[in-house]
């Protein structure tokens, strides 16, 4: 039996159409005469890759842009939805990728904000009301719960719970699997599949072609701005579907060279402190070690206490016997540790510093680049970075603009660029492909396995499971601040997924 | 004889409570909204200098005489001070500047605007005519009889005093059981969370600025009329900062403002009453006149890791520019 | 004719140096905030009956007028520029240094200290000796928030205005106390104040060479605040702890992540921050008046500040600014003399001016910003589309 309803009963006529919609940014246009329906009581997929246009074209039926051409129409009636607002009073409800809630507040503080009913607010009266709310959909949630405590499945449930207490029959959720388990992945699609009973037209945007091939009735493909072709489930597959959103086929492992694992590079034993709760592992020369996990899970804390930003409570952290624990971060570079961050605008590149001067830093007290007076030799820090931006195809006007005006892609390039420069023992690499489109991707991962080929050792952290497997020579899963177990690559992913939801230490979840 | 000095030091810890407390409640009102307020030294300012002209106004050139005359130059300083609180709000809200940067530049043009408006209230740059007419001050009833010159603490207080303190229920009922207020504090909390539910941001921050303004005017207008009975340059000695370290002691609510705002008002009285007390007689004048400042500095760098700030605050909004 | 000129291949007209649109960006934007000001300046001109273009030719007229008023207003934007200097200085690391103010008055207890006790240095050595005294006092007491804000995460400006309180204070004591004047003679001192200084304490005065009246005050501390300008400058392009500096100012995650203490970094700029503002106070102390006096002029710390946002705390910047803003205060006794404008209407002038700047710099930023984005954006949306992310988040504001 399908896993599919009716292909959106098909004969009921479409509760959205989007005509020929164009939405332009400066210097590049989002969305190109983009036309698409949605039908009650059906999950529409749409995919494509970052920067294909999904997002924007959602936000533009959800009255967060203003479209340049084209028109909407809803229920068989030209609208203009010019703000959210209009978009509720409409039906449309979007579930975004970054959460917005209210951290502070509670479950039904966060679902009420907006449409309180009235200038007072009766905290109990509304939390009955969500409650009441909640019970008819079938969600699990405690309304008087403050939402800092909630877990990220939790979480999304209070977003699209937000949705539905607007009465919306729309409900758009951008790349909703992206920070879930497979556990929670399967929990959502169940309430979505009752959603969809209940005769709602969901719109689904994601770059997970597993998933979407498990629970959509109908895919649209975008590239570059433009729908690039529309199919079911049962007339593809995940390989045509990765065609089409890339224009070309993509491979989706990549040649793994073989080479003679040695000695181990770094160890951590029992670390703890923050999120960490006694994390233990080791990585050998030669290695990929892929640390799987949904974020929330220790995966900040952990990449920072190598690097030595975040105080430790207890543990020891040794890079080739060498005890790192309490030294400074210069200090851990110097030994011999590159770090590639999960966040490049935070903990990578300084936004508003030039090329050249972001491919110095972390290098920028080295005998070679300043004296002893404190005096930087700025003709041999920019050498190094023409070098560098060539070496690694970095595209950039010059090295003198901004790191802020790079893409992604290119950000990514030039702290991989500058990281591995450094010849490093170890590399820390967190989140490496994150928003990035598939080139980007393919060359990222292509550096990680020179390092492997070079015989260092490499110590992946993400999120990303099609990510892990293409990389990893070994794989554990980190929960809860622990690791929670140590697979082969070959592992198939539902049990991966148990590991990463506590595995050997929670017993079979049921 | 200490007890005396000590219910006086008392008396006079609850002027400058008023000012603090006041003060602090409109750098909350602006902070859960998101925008740092460091303006408010300023804003205070302006409240000295027109709360002084209005009493000055309203009493003698209209002859409205007592209380009414002071009760309008209280409203005048307060509606001035939010007029000049207008500034940061434009600047921050609609123009995205720094929020610490259009601040300090509001404390900076607060000075000059004073003097330019003391010229033309007063003829003077520095300073208005003294004696100006205040509220008839009262006994608290009960509390005002206490024996050993404790009593003195609640005698000839202004009544201002007594409103400083009632105005907890409303603020703490507005942000906690009404409509405005949770939308007021998402703002301040997720601004991305609070427009994504269709509820304008900027709306909500400029009411905050404004009730900032208004509210740290008041205070200034207070301190000139109440407490000085007349307008001089300087007057303001800090408090308007006093006032913001008071609001990061309370960690940004409003009941334990009252008690910061005390204990900040009670520093500022000793230099005034109790510098013949052993534990500060030994020092000298100069410097018993830094313990307030002193005081404030211990409690900022001592509280600072267990207080958390409304988490938007200070951050540049980026999405809706202007209402 | 000469010859027609051999056709320049298209790719290089397009071609500008990297550093030119921003600057012109800068330039613009600062013309415009000066003629919204004027325009609002010449609205409050007009409600007092005079003619806007007659009150500023006033000012300015009245500062141009001869060698001896442009030495002065030279000599008044000296200790303005070394105020602004230390601002810009911590700013740049992400730091609000507001305690300028006390850093100054405490740079002129330590400067006083050692004119009257360091007598025992000979000639030249002892202004030399002030000067740095000056430097440590200011240093010493900007150690304090520096210290504060790394251990303890206290926000520097509340703890810098404390301490402007407490600094003032201080001065009060020091000048009843241990520099208070000892002479004894009948002639009874109205104001309190310190001795006289030595004139080997003082700084040479150096505007005669240039045709100005010794009443200029225009000494050798001009060209000394146009060196530390420099110095400034040089630190932020061309040392290793200006780039640190700017690093931390501008993204401090990733500066640690790159290995940069941060608190080191603090620290250090802090202390940088007091010796600049520690030689605020020397224009009065060592050249106006020869001494410490009751009456001092204070706020010089403050204005500093309004100058460092007007010169966007660039060295070059703040020079100018300083001295146009010099301009408009001595053009304050212009007004009082010629029009019926108070004087304070400078004081106002002054303030929209700084508010302006602020403003229409931001505005500024923002627009050079997405134009930039755009343009490198374009380019890339050939090869690598995640451009868009990164505009869309611009975007965003305009929704």
């Amino acid at each position: 039996m399908t896993d599919h309803g009716e292909a959106g009963r098909s004969g009921a006529p479409p509760l959205v159409v989007m005509e020929h919609v164009t939405k332009k940014f400066p210097g590049v246009v989002a969305n190109d005469d983009v036309s698409i329906d949605l039908r009650p009581g059906e999950v529409h997929a749409l995919i494509g890759e970052n920067g294909a246009g999904k997002s924007t074209l959602m936000r533009v039926l959800y009255g967060m842009y203003p479209a340049d051409g084209g028109r909407i129409v809803i229920r068989g009636e030209e609208r203009k939805i010019a703000s959210p607002r209009d978009a509720i009073a409409n039906g449309i409800g979007m579930v975004h990728q970054h959460f917005v809630l209210v951290d502070p507040f509670t479950v039904t503080q966060n679902i009420v904000l907006g449409d309180e009913g009235g200038p007072l607010v009766h905290l109990s009266d509304a939390e009955q009301r969500v409650k009441v709310l909640a019970d008819s959909y079938g969600f699990q949630i405690d309304p008087g719960a403050v939402v800092e405590d909630l877990s990220v499945g939790e979480e999304q449930r209070v977003e699209i719970l937000k949705a539905l207490y607007r009465g919306v029959d729309i409900l758009i959720l951008d790349e909703p699997t992206a920070v879930l388990t497979p556990a929670e992945t399967q929990e959502l699609f169940a309430n979505l599949r009752f959603l969809r009973e209940d005769g709602k037209s969901i719109v689904f945007i994601s770059h997970k072609l597993d998933e979407v091939l498990q629970i959509a009735d109908r895919i649209t493909v975008l590239r570059r701005g433009s729908v690039v072709g529309q199919t079911t489930p049962d007339e593809t597959d995940k390989a045509k579907l990765a065609e089409m959103m890339v224009g070309r086929p993509v491979l989706f492992r990549l040649e793994k060279p073989t080479v003679e694992i040695g000695d181990p590079v770094l160890e951590l034993r029992d670390l703890r402190g923050g999120r960490l709760r006694g994390l233990s592992l080791e990585v050998r020369a030669g290695e990929i070690l892929g640390v799987a996990g949904v974020e929330g899970n220790g995966q900040r804390e952990l990449a920072d206490a190598i690097m030595g930003l975040r105080a430790l409570d207890g543990g020891t952290i040794s890079l080739h016997d060498r005890d790192l624990a309490g030294l400074s971060t210069e200090a851990i570079r110097n030994a011999g540790i590159a770090f590639i961050p999960e966040d490049r605008h935070e903990q990578g590149l300084v936004l508003d510093m030039t090329l050249w001067e972001n491919t110095v830093l972390g290098r920028h007290d080295d005998a070679d680049f300043s004296g002893r007076g404190g005096v930087l030799f700025l003709k041999k820090i920019k050498e190094l970075a023409t070098r560098l931006v060539q070496l690694f195809d970095v595209r950039a006007r010059s090295i003198e603009v901004n790191a802020s005006t790079l893409s992604g892609g290119n950000q990514q390039k030039l702290i991989l660029a500058r990281e591995l420069e450094t010849d490093p023992k170890l590399l820390l690499a967190a989140q490496p492909t994150r928003g990035l489109d598939v080139g980007a991707i393919e060359f990222v991962w292509s550096q990680i396995l020179l390092q492997k080929a070079a015989g260092r050792a490499v110590l992946l952290i993400s999120a990303e499971l099609d990510e892990i497997y293409a990389l990893s020579d070994r794989i554990v899963t980190l929960y809860e601040g622990r690791i929670t177990g140590e697979y082969a690559p070959d592992t198939p992913a539902d049990e991966l997924g148990r590991g990463m939801l506590g595995g050997e230490l929670a017993g079979e979840p049921g | 004889m200490f007890l005396e000095d000590f219910g006086a030091s008392i008396q006079i810890a609850f002027t400058y409570f008023t000012i603090i407390y006041i003060t602090g409640l409109g750098g909350l009102f602006s902070e859960r909204s998101g925008i740092v307020n460091i303006g408010l030294e300023g804003m205070m300012i302006i409240g000295t200098v027109t709360g002084s002209y209005g009493t000055f106004y309203f009493s003698t050139e209209l002859d409205m005489g007592v209380p009414l005359g002071p009760i309008l130059g209280l409203l005048f300083g307060l509606l001035c001070g939010a007029l000049f609180a207008l500034i940061h709000a434009v600047a921050t809200i609609t123009f995205r500047v720094d929020h610490i940067v259009s601040g300090v530049v509001i404390n900076l043009v607060a000075i000059g605007l004073a003097r330019f408006l003391s010229a033309v209230f007063f003829g003077q740059a520095t300073q208005s005519p003294p004696g100006q007419p205040k509220l008839s001050p009262i006994d608290i009833p009960l509390l005002s009889d206490l024996p050993w010159g404790l009593g003195r603490a609640f005698q000839q207080l202004s009544p201002m005093v007594i409103v400083a303190i009632l105005l907890l229920i409303p603020v703490w009922y507005s942000l906690n059981r009404t409509r405005w207020g949770l939308r007021l504090r998402s703002c301040g909390e997720n601004p991305e969370a609070t427009r994504s539910l269709g509820v304008s941001v900027p709306l909500y921050r400029y009411q905050g600025v404004l009730l900032s303004g208004a509210l740290a005017g008041l205070a200034g207008a207070f301190l000139a009329i109440e407490e000085s009975q007349f307008w001089r340059e300087g007057q303001t000695q800090g408090l308007g900062f006093i006032a913001l370290a008071a609001l990061i002691l309370s960690n940004w609510n409003p009941i334990r403002l009252l008690w910061a705002a005390f204990l900040f008002g009670f520093a500022q009285a000793i230099p005034l009453r109790l510098d013949d007390f052993f534990l500060f007689a030994w020092l000298p004048p100069q410097f018993i006149r830094m313990i307030p400042y002193v005081v404030t500095i211990v409690a900022i760098a001592g509280f600072v890791g267990k207080v958390r700030p409304p988490a938007a605050a200070g951050r540049a909004y980026e999405g809706g520019g202007a209402l | 004719m000469a010859a027609s000129p051999a056709t320049v291949p298209a790719a290089a007209i397009r071609e500008r140096p990297s550093w030119l649109e921003p600057l012109l960006v800068q330039v613009a934007a600062l013309l415009l905030a000066l003629l919204i000001s004027l325009a609002i300046g010449a609205v409050i001109i007009i409600l007092y009956g005079e003619n806007p273009i007659d009150v500023y030719s006033a000012i300015l007229e009245f500062a141009f007028r001869d060698a001896t008023s442009f030495g002065t207003v030279l000599s008044i934007a000296t200790p303005l520029i070394f105020s602004a200097l230390a601002v810009a200085v911590c700013f740049k690391a992400g730091l609000f240094n507001i305690g300028v103010e006390g850093q100054f008055l405490v740079g002129m207890v330590t400067a006083t200290w050692a004119a009257l006790h360091l007598g025992f240095l000979p000639g030249a050595l002892l202004a030399v000796g002030v000067l740095v005294f000056a430097m440590l006092g200011g240093m010493a007491f900007a150690a304090i928030p520096a210290v504060l804000k790394v251990k303890t995460g206290a926000h520097e400006v509340v703890t810098t205005i404390m301490l402007n309180g407490i600094a003032v204070s201080f001065l009060a004591w020091a000048l009843n106390g241990p520099l208070k004047f000892t002479a004894t003679e009948g002639a009874f001192n109205v104001d309190l104040r310190s001795d006289k200084f030595s004139t080997d304490a003082l700084m040479p005065n150096i505007g005669e060479a240039f045709g100005m009246k010794p009443s200029a005050d225009f000494s050798l501390l001009f060209p000394l605040a146009l060196v530390a300008a420099a110095l400034v400058w040089f630190l932020f392009k061309r040392m290793r702890l200006g780039y640190e500096a700017r690093a931390v100012g501008s993204s401090p995650g990733s500066a640690q992540a790159g290995g940069i203490s941060i608190g080191a970094v603090q620290i250090k700029v802090f202390l940088i921050s007091g010796a600049l503002a520690g030689l605020i106070g020397m224009q009065q102390l060592l050249v106006d008046k020869g001494a410490l006096v009751q009456n001092y002029e204070a706020q010089l710390g403050f204005v500093g500040i309004g100058v460092a946002f007007l010169g966007q705390n660039n060295p070059i910047g703040i020079v100018f600014a300083a001295i146009f803003w010099s301009v408009l205060s001595r053009g304050e006794s212009a007004l009082q003399i010629n029009t019926e404008v108070p004087r304070e209407f400078v004081i106002i002038l002054q303030g929209i001016f700084i508010m302006t700047v602020v403003i229409v710099y931001q505005v500024a930023r923002r627009w050079a910003a997405r134009r930039q984005l755009a343009r490198e954006g374009a380019i890339d949306n050939m090869e690598d589309s995640s451009a868009t992310d990164d505009i869309e988040g611009l975007a965003r504001e305009d929704a």
